[in-house]
């Protein structure tokens, strides 16, 4: 008698061809409904309790995603989408999930009308070249300089966010601290603002209150209560060594014979702390900042010199006080050259804020590093105006690094897919009807934007359809949906701006997942986490970033 | 219960034949539809939820857990595929599984697995040398558009292929040429190690973005803020040095009569690694790289003296950038007097030495190095899962590419060479007047398992097509002067055969040879078992 053949491991769950396509993209589409409301100036929040019990409330698209639990392996490709767009651009990540949703959905009759996902693959890719190069080609220059343009910009990108309403201040900050880190090596900009501009979140206060320093912030106290707290002009001395005494790294043993021998040991690492002192104060300085920690004789020799102390300062702020006022890190005390000491800095104030005590270095020459400080009613609201603030600062550094912007109100999606449209006439062949899907696809974003107003959805579309169908003439890319109201504008009226490099990521990242999702006519799951090598056989020296 | 003596299961003769042939032709069909240029991928998923999407054969069996002892040859078998070639796992698990279904049906017309043994090898040593001898193009000239049609041959079948082929085939073409050594006058043959192509992944922009960075590009940013973000031009010091606060080995302890000397000590341990950081930045090098720790102390030496510092290094990439710029990696700085020193001759040299910023990443690139010996592709696309299988493909290609120019002769693809194996060894079989006749008429059948699976896979008539091919075969191998027929293979997208070569639809001969032994090899080793002993665990169940 013949036993059955079991050839592969029994607790592997296998779907295969359309079923595999059709779970694959209904997880996509699941994904993609649950942010949809948070598209657009209409947009409403999220309120996400974690497992543990955490609270977030959001519109953004990747902090949304981050928290939901998914389990299909499609679903979490899409919410990897978010990620990367967020890291690549900064802004876009509810579009780019929408519009992923959107391409998978639009695939659908197609794979059951029995066409081949590799066709549709390569009508998806092809498309996605033409968007790219219509998009650009809309796309208008603009000056970095104008303040005006640009603050329409990052104003357009608050819009949809819960802070629109104190949408100019935050523009404002934004466009300030950009420039403020903004910075040229052999003649490429330079715009780090992960590394250089700190948001500091202090609970109580108004909104308005928030602004951006010339210089830094740090959420400390001197460490003595006598010292100065405020100095004008100071000195500061930074340094990444603790003022204590500090043992060998070596294993050091120390035999005593006589009770004067530990006499001896004891004014040993006394002289060793005062001599480390006195080599500070050789400089002068009105500031002392270190990393580490400070010991009691250190603190009472600095202070007695009438220099105010900060200690166990993080190396990332360390890092930002230097860049403001101008000093280089010093670790060896003994190494201190007069230009290590930083003199940059205007006011160096302590004041209390709430129940605590900050510490302000302000009125920098050249700040080149900041602190943006927000307040607000509380700490979820703060993290929500924090969430908003980054993006801004992604797109004022976006278009300070590319200056080019298209129209945004879903105008420059309805213009791409009013093109396609019309070039999928000129296709003979079978890809037609798919390169067709990705334009209807793309009008996903003024769709979802139309409904989160509660426009009447098809006639507005329609119309905006007419106007980039050949109605509204030459201008008819810059005509999309005002957000707020549902009616059809042109967007150059309503000053609605968004910049080129999030918009053709936007549809990059789109078209790619979908199309890697649309080839799998496979889903394995259940298997056991490869030992060693995992995949391993793909060839050597492939490392993850 | 058993008869056997020991506890444990046996299984013998036609029923464990029958059962590892279900397992393997199991095996092959969950391959079978990733084949081609309209194949699919597939979607594995692991326990903790990991994802893997790909193509790849030899990645897919091996993710699969194949328990099937006979079934795992054949993962095996593509495994070493994937190493020996690096291309084409999922064919050579194709052909195989063919193989064994057909031997199998013969057995089962009481043929002696030996004969059928005998008539395989006989088959397999046949059709290998008619492709060397007679499929087989020379190439005189290594002409470029060539190897850009052989890689994007291969990675027609991938996701890669849709709509990039063309540019991701150039990278890979060119990323292969640029790591040629050897070669020159004076005889050593040319080799292309692909190591030394290094393959950084990283989510963001399109795929269409990726591309070759000119030079060694290492991924990790400089070790401090103040340092430059770009020095011209580089001299590249590679250390596998500490230059952490020197600390003397576990166990040894220093011992201190006198208490002044405590300090002493202290101060001792940050002057060695000073003096280290001196030594080095005296040999004029501005671009440090070390696979071990810079103390914060340390960097600041490294700061003042406007040079770079990368910590923390894996060693591989010192090695590579090592090999680029022509720097000796120092295990030490100890020199023959006994005192610590670097000199200039272990320097490399780079044209520049840059800082990029990748999304939220910086990588660090040695553009115009002395020695173009290693390069350095960065594969951008929207998620993990596509960047991974980006890799796996471009690894696909750039092995292809590697294979063609060594070997130096390709053949038409698209099911070309099995169809021409298949008529040659259809009228060499009837030639033979042994029993081995019948196992080579199945082995030429077997071949077609390919062109069928290509058109299957295309939703193509598999039957029309393959008899349109093999009688295109057949006249070119039969009249005079139609031999330019023996090039014909099938055109997937519209449905027709045509001519491979000219639709540069190639792939490496070597490649081809060595998937034909490989699955020859594979089914013969299953064929000859005909005895399977399942031991029972000591500790499982003692009825057993």
């Amino acid at each position: 008698m013949q036993a059955p053949v079991v050839v592969l491991n029994t607790n592997a769950k296998r779907e295969s061809g359309r079923r595999a396509q059709l779970t694959n993209i209904a997880a996509g589409k699941a994904v993609s409904d649950i942010i949809r409301t948070t598209l657009g100036p209409r947009a409403m929040l999220k309120m996400i309790l974690d497992a543990s019990g955490s609270l977030t409330l959001t519109n953004d698209g990747n902090a949304i995603l981050r928290e939901v639990d998914v389990s299909h392996p499609a679903a979490k490709s899409i919410i990897e989408l978010s990620r990367t767009q967020d890291e690549e651009v900064g802004d876009g990540t509810t579009t780019v999930a929408v519009m992923a949703g959107e391409l998978l959905s639009v695939a659908e009759p197609f794979l059951k009308a029995n066409m081949h996902p590799t066709v549709v693959v390569r009508a998806y890719f092809a498309a996605l070249d033409e968007a790219v190069q219509h998009a650009e080609k809309i796309a208008v220059a603009l000056n970095a300089d104008d303040t005006e343009k640009m603050g329409a910009i990052v104003a357009s990108c608050i819009g949809t966010k819960y802070m629109h309403r104190h949408s100019d201040m935050l523009v404002r900050i934004a466009l300030s601290a950009v420039k403020t880190v903004r910075d040229e090596v052999d003649g490429r900009i330079v715009i780090d603002t992960k590394t250089y501009v700190k948001v500091e979140k202090l609970p109580g206060g108004e909104l308005e209150d928030s602004r951006v320093l010339d210089g830094v912030m740090l959420a400390k106290d001197v460490t003595a209560a006598n010292m100065r707290r405020r100095i004008e002009k100071p000195r500061v001395l930074l340094v990444d060594c603790p003022l204590e005494y500090r043992k060998a790294e070596s294993a050091t043993n120390v035999e005593l014979t006589k009770d004067s021998d530990f006499r001896a040991l004891l004014a040993a690492e006394e002289d060793y702390v005062t001599r480390i002192v006195g080599d500070l104060l050789a400089h002068k300085p009105d500031l002392l900042i270190t990393e580490k920690g400070v010991s009691d004789l250190a603190l009472h020799l600095l202070a007695k010199a009438n220099v105010s102390v900060i200690r166990r300062v993080r190396k990332t702020d360390n890092n930002r006080v230097a860049r403001a006022v101008g000093a280089t890190i010093v670790s060896r005390t003994s190494e201190i050259v007069d230009a290590d000491v930083g003199t940059g800095a205007g006011l160096f104030e302590v004041t209390k804020i709430g129940d605590d005590y900050f510490t302000f270095i302000t009125g920098c020459d050249n700040p080149r590093a900041c602190t943006v400080l927000l307040r607000g009613g509380s700490k979820d609201v703060l993290n929500e105006v924090e969430r908003n603030l980054q993006d801004a600062l992604c797109v004022a550094r976006n278009i300070l690094l590319h200056p080019k912007m298209v129209p945004g109100g879903g105008a420059i999606e309805m213009a791409v897919a009013a093109h396609l449209t019309a070039k999928s006439k000129t296709l003979t062949d079978v890809s037609a009807a798919p390169y067709r899907a990705v334009a209807s696809a793309l009008e996903v974003v003024p769709r979802t934007l139309a409904e989160n107003c509660g426009a009447k959805v098809i006639r507005v579309l329609t119309a905006l359809r007419a106007k980039h169908a050949g109605g509204g003439g030459e201008d008819a890319v810059f005509w999309g949906i005002d957000g707020r109201s549902g009616v059809v504008v042109d967007m150059r009226t309503l000053g609605v701006w968004e910049p080129l490099i999030v918009k053709t990521q936007t549809m990059k990242t789109a078209v790619e997942a979908a199309a890697m999702l649309l080839r799998i006519d496979d889903i394995v799951s259940g298997l056991s986490k490869p030992k060693g090598s995992g995949d391993g056989v793909g060839g050597g020296g492939f490392e993850e970033d | 219960m058993s008869s056997l003596a020991i506890s444990g299961t046996r299984e013998s003769g036609q029923d464990v034949r029958t059962a590892n042939v279900t397992a393997c032709v199991a095996v092959a069909n969950i391959l079978r539809s990733s084949l081609g240029p309209q194949g699919l991928d597939k979607m594995l998923v692991d326990e903790v939820g990991d994802v893997t999407v790909t193509n790849d054969g030899a990645t897919i069996v091996g993710l699969l857990e194949v328990e099937h002892p006979a079934a795992r040859v054949l993962t095996e078998l593509a495994q070493q595929q994937d190493q020996e070639v690096g291309d084409g796992t999922t064919s050579v698990v194709i052909l195989a599984a063919e193989l064994l279904k057909r031997a199998n049906d013969l057995v089962a017309a009481r043929i002696h697995p030996t004969n059928i043994i005998a008539g395989y090898r006989l088959a397999m040593r046949e059709a290998c040398k008619y492709i060397r001898d007679k499929m087989a193009t020379p190439v005189e000239k290594l002409g470029r558009e060539l190897l850009v049609n052989a890689a994007r041959t291969s990675l027609s079948s991938k996701i890669l292929g849709s709509a990039e082929s063309t540019h991701f085939a150039n990278v890979a073409v060119d990323a292969v040429l640029s790591v040629k050594t050897g070669g020159g006058k004076d005889g050593v043959p040319a080799s292309y190690p692909i190591k030394s192509v290094h393959v950084l992944k990283c989510q963001g922009r399109s795929a269409r973005e990726s591309e070759l960075l000119p030079g060694v590009a290492i991924n990790s940013g400089r070790a401090a803020k103040g340092m430059p973000s770009r020095v011209a031009p580089a001299r590249v010091a590679c250390l596998d040095v500490d230059l952490r606060r020197t600390k003397m080995k576990m166990g040894i302890q220093v011992q201190i009569d006198d208490a002044s000397a405590l300090n002493a000590a202290q101060e001792k341990e940050l002057d060695i690694t000073r003096d280290r950081v001196k030594a080095i930045l005296a040999s004029g090098a501005n671009v440090i790289l070390t696979t071990k720790g810079i103390d914060d102390a340390a960097l600041k030496y490294f700061v003042e003296a406007g040079a770079i510092a990368l910590r923390r290094v894996p060693l591989a990439d010192v090695k590579r950038v090592a090999k680029a710029t022509g720097a000796v990696v120092q295990g030490s700085l100890a020199d023959l007097s006994g005192a610590e020193s670097l000199d200039a001759s272990q320097l490399g040299t780079a044209e520049e030495a840059a800082e990029r910023r990748i999304r939220d990443d910086t990588v660090t690139v040695l553009r115009g190095c002395r020695s173009t010996a290693a390069c350095s592709v960065l594969l951008r696309g929207p998620n993990e899962y596509m960047c991974d299988e980006m890799g796996r493909s471009f690894h696909d290609a750039i092995c292809v590419v590697k294979r063609t120019v060594e070997s130096g002769t390709v053949v038409p693809g698209g099911g070309a060479v099995e169809a021409a194996l298949s008529v040659y060894l259809d009228n060499f079989a009837t030639m033979l007047g042994s029993r081995e006749q019948l196992a080579i008429a199945q082995f030429a059948d077997s071949l077609l398992a390919i062109p069928k699976t290509l058109a299957v896979n295309a939703a193509l008539d598999a039957t029309d097509l393959v008899a349109r091919l093999r009688a295109a075969h057949y006249v070119a191998q039969t009249e005079e002067g139609k031999a330019g027929l023996a090039h014909t293979g099938l055109d997937l997208s519209r449905g027709v055969v045509r001519n491979s070569s000219r639709a540069g639809v190639v792939e490496p001969a070597l490649s081809k040879i060595k998937s034909i032994q490989f699955a020859a090899e594979a089914a013969i080793t299953i064929l000859r078992i005909d005895d399977s002993v399942d031991v029972a665990r000591k500790d499982a169940d003692p009825e057993g």
